[in-house]
């Protein structure tokens, strides 16, 4: 058991240290990085002529959710593009011959390469955080400026203490919005999404012929899964006006494909509003397991892949 | 009297009888081909034993069943008809493989790993770490002699580090069979005779060798016994001793040059017992090229062990 | 294009079909479960109204797009921005409709969209050039008003704990309403949010006094005085001079009895 955890270990690692020397993903990740940094400037389109306080209510959520919203774009690129990869490039060279030849059974093999690709994901979204956290931090920086200059135009404000009381939750509001602890919640729910979406193509890259077609099905299979929802409550609530070849297909929808709507929920996070841990602990047992069960199924059908 | 008998037999057998390393019964393995609807048979039916301790060479054209041999015993596929053993074991079972080596025809490593990585990675694999790893790794780039490659990756290597590199992840863990699948391919013949010194020095440990090889005189130098392949059919078994030996004639070295007139007399003398005096040919015992290349490039004071890539 | 034996293919698609199908009524529950904790936490548990429902009825394009809904929801508020300027009101009504259908919770939308609509649109249709008649004047500007309060009221529905929206609201009862009970209502409201700034808990005594009624105005800042701890009322913020002068006031306005007073001396 620890054996076969170490080898597992072993082959994450070394899968990481592939994908973190190839210049393609530095490439990607720089961009990213640049464009999370980049949605402090969208902010600036906010609405003029408004008191301080207000304005930048509207322009911390935009800095938030382009932000974050970069963030979950780009890790669902990486994540689709690196795991779609991950078998047809150690077929394409054969190296995982050698891999099997050891003592390795393959269903480590498999496991061990999307461990990298979780520790791959996460470094990934760690530094994408980090320049999010630097964004938000500049314009905190510019709000307050904003609010003291805004003050400063009052004359000599600092001596009531009234004004002074004003300021203060003015500034304090900026700073509680951009400072909000439940951010950590939003980008750990955005993790366990793209972390969700590598096991969808892991699982599809098992029997696929070609990366492309991974591709191209995981993104097909992530769209529809947003819809999930709706297939859902369709399917069990259906009238008697559906026909069976609707009710099959909507109900093969309902059990099969994930719910990633309910990862939206982070836009309220965003939008300020809070989301308890309880949820969100809920929401990341519910994407944990859906992993677990189509890794399960991705080794069942790689055990007996021809290579 | 008669059960003391017995069993003197039986532990005279015990100890000639060695232990099998690889067994194969019927073993056949089929790939249809859907777009022409015909099947191909990569291997038909073989029949195979290879004796503990032996060095076993696979021969035959491309295209025979000596690759679908190999990857059959080393468990990467699945046969469609018939057995397979890995001292007594399923060849895809753990145990087996953990007693395997394997030397891949082509480089089938990490090329953005270097040659220490390379061999700390695939012994982990293999159950080997720590300071026992360390040693064995010291131990392995002397012996393939890559000191001065071990920190750059393996995308600088040149074909002979790789199979350097190769013989030494196939050895990290000590196993007790190898399979080597071309070995000397690619390899200038300075490093094909270190190589082949190689698989002798392993036989002399015990280990046993199963190789492939185009190269039919290195064939010739390290095997046992060969199995000439043909069209997925195993079609030649046996020791080179006996399947080469021409049985119908002995060859007499006689280290002095002969004048025709010599030649004679000494044809006279041989015929009197019998053997027809026309057949009896007077040749100069050839060198091998091999022999002679050898002979030329170490009496050079500083042989290169290895030719970086240029 | 497998090669492996039948017995071994049969086995995996049933393996698969097993774990799939033990799977599938668990995962049915679960999201059942998620979705039921997450309109209420997204609607607060308030019943969504019929006005709501119909916002939302482009349910498949929503639902497509939600993926991204915040981000559709900021671009299209972009737009509003550029609808002011362009003058088109109703335009702008309708774009700031979709943005508070999108994301209903974002209380951002409804804050700045009221006031786009009661303030900014309401004096320019009320100033419009274009109408000489000053009575369609005076009325397309009420109209606004009183669109950007339907805006306020719906979005306090939806974001009841933002005290912004209530400050805003009450803001817009008090000086284009000019209906200061109300508005005193409001500003009491929005004190009691969190995070609410100290100065509005002495607004609703403030609208009462506009409002002209004393004793209203005056049982609000007796029940100011008397909510704030000794402790409080210490505290700049809270203001206690403003507090203690206004209640003299009206203690002596009104003729309150000496021994019922909050301040008998």
């Amino acid at each position: 058991m620890i054996s076969s955890l170490q080898r597992i270990i072993v082959i994450g690692r070394n899968t990481l240290t592939e994908a973190v020397r190839q210049k393609v993903l530095n490439v990607l990740l720089i961009f990213a990085v640049v464009l999370v940094s980049c949605s402090v400037f969208i902010s600036q389109l906010a609405t003029p002529g408004l008191d301080p306080a207000g304005l930048f209510d509207e322009q911390i959520k935009f800095v938030k959710d382009f932000g974050c919203g970069a963030i979950g774009f780009f890790g669902f690129f990486i994540a689709l593009l690196s795991t779609a990869l991950l078998i047809p490039q150690e077929l394409h060279n054969r190296t995982i011959y050698t891999i099997l030849a050891k003592p390795v059974r393959r269903s480590e093999f498999l496991l061990g390469k999307f461990f990298g690709i979780i520790l791959l994901l996460a470094l990934c979204i760690s530094l994408m955080s980090l320049a999010f956290v630097v964004t938000l931090y500049v314009q905190e920086q510019v709000g307050l400026g904003v609010v003291d200059s805004t003050y400063e135009r009052m004359g000599d404000w600092k001596n009531n203490p009234h004004i002074v009381a004003m300021h203060d939750h003015d500034a304090a509001i900026i700073i509680s919005q951009v400072r909000d602890p439940q951010l950590v919640e939003a980008v750990v729910l955005l993790f366990a999404k793209i972390v969700m979406t590598a096991a969808i193509a892991l699982l599809i890259s098992t029997f696929a012929t070609s990366w492309i077609f991974t591709v191209i099905t995981t993104f097909m299979i992530y769209l529809i899964a947003h819809a999930e929802g709706l297939a859902r409550t369709f399917w069990l609530s259906q009238g008697a006006e559906s026909t069976i070849w609707q009710s099959a297909l909507v109900g093969l929808i309902s059990m099969l494909i994930p719910d990633m709507n309910s990862f939206t929920i982070v836009d309220e996070i965003l939008a300020g509003n809070h989301i308890p841990w309880s949820h969100a602990l809920n929401l990341l047992a519910y994407a944990n397991i859906y992993v677990i069960v189509l890794l399960a199924v991705s080794i069942v059908i790689f055990d007996y892949r021809e290579i | 009297m008669g059960a003391i008998t017995k069993i003197r037999t039986m532990e005279s057998s015990a100890v000639t009888a060695p232990t099998l390393a690889v067994e194969t019964i019927g073993l056949t393995k089929r790939y249809p081909l859907t777009w022409k609807r015909k099947v191909l048979v990569a291997l038909d039916s073989l029949n195979l034993q290879v004796k503990q301790g032996e060095v076993f060479g696979l021969l035959g054209p491309n295209g025979s069943g000596k690759s679908t041999t190999l990857k059959l015993l080393l468990g990467l596929i699945v046969a469609s008809e018939g057995e397979a053993r890995v001292f007594g074991l399923p060849p895809d079972s753990l145990d087996a493989r953990r007693r395997v080596g394997f030397l891949p025809e082509n480089p089938y490593f990490y090329a953005f790993l270097n040659g220490d990585e390379t061999l700390r990675f695939y012994g982990k694999l293999c159950g080997v770490t720590g300071a026992k790893l360390d040693k064995r790794i010291e131990e392995l780039i002397d012996l393939v002699g890559l000191q001065n490659g071990r920190e750059r990756p393996l995308r600088s290597y040149s074909k002979g580090m790789l199979q350097r590199i190769g013989l030494a992840q196939a050895l990290i863990h000590d196993p007790d069979l190898l399979f080597l699948d071309e070995p000397t391919a690619g390899v200038d013949p300075l490093g094909s005779a270190q190589i082949r010194d190689l698989i002798l020095r392993l036989k002399k440990m015990g280990k046993t060798v199963i190789f492939s090889s185009h190269l039919l005189e290195q064939v010739q130098e390290v095997a046992d016994r060969v199995a000439i392949f043909s069209l997925g059919k195993k079609v030649l078994e046996g020791s080179l001793e006996s399947l080469l030996t021409e049985n119908q004639s002995t060859q007499v070295l006689i280290p002095a040059e002969m004048n025709a007139e010599q030649q004679d007399r000494l044809r006279q003398f041989i015929a009197r017992d019998g053997v027809d005096a026309q057949a009896i040919r007077f040749t100069r015992p050839h060198l091998s090229l091999e022999q002679l290349y050898l002979r030329t490039v170490q009496a050079q004071p500083d042989a290169a062990k290895d030719s970086p890539k240029p | 294009m497998t090669t492996l034996p039948l017995a071994i293919r049969l086995r995996r698609a049933l393996l698969i079909a097993l774990i799939l199908g033990l799977w599938a009524p668990f995962k049915i529950a679960w999201e059942q479960n998620l979705a039921k904790q997450q309109d209420a936490l997204r609607y607060n548990g308030i019943v969504m109204t019929r006005r709501l429902r119909d916002d939302l009825g482009q349910g498949l394009t929503i639902g497509v797009l939600s993926g991204m809904r915040n981000i559709v929801a900021d671009l299209i508020w972009l737009q509003v921005t550029t609808a002011w300027e362009d003058q088109e009101w109703f335009r702008m009504g309708g774009l700031i409709n979709l943005c508070t259908s999108l994301q209903p919770r974002a209380p951002v939308f409804w804050d700045l969209g009221g006031w786009q609509l009661a303030w900014n649109a309401s004096v320019a249709a009320s100033h419009d050039p274009k109408q000489p008649d000053e009575l369609r004047r005076l009325k397309a500007g009420r109209f606004w008003v009183d669109k950007g309060l339907d805006v306020y009221l719906r979005g306090l529905e939806n974001n009841p704990q933002y005290w912004r929206l209530w400050s805003d609201t009450a803001m817009l009862y008090q000086q284009r309403l000019k209906d200061y009970h109300k508005a005193a209502y409001y500003y009491q409201q929005a004190s009691e949010r969190p995070n609410a700034p100290a100065y509005l808990e002495r607004f609703p005594a403030i609208m009462y006094g506009l409002a002209g009624d004393d004793q209203a105005a005056y049982d609000s800042w007796k029940a100011l005085w008397e909510r704030l701890t000794p402790a409080q009322r210490e505290m700049k913020e809270h203001w206690k001079e403003k507090i203690e002068s206004n209640i003299r006031q009206l203690e002596q306005k009104l003729s309150i009895p000496k021994e019922k007073r909050v301040f008998p001396n």
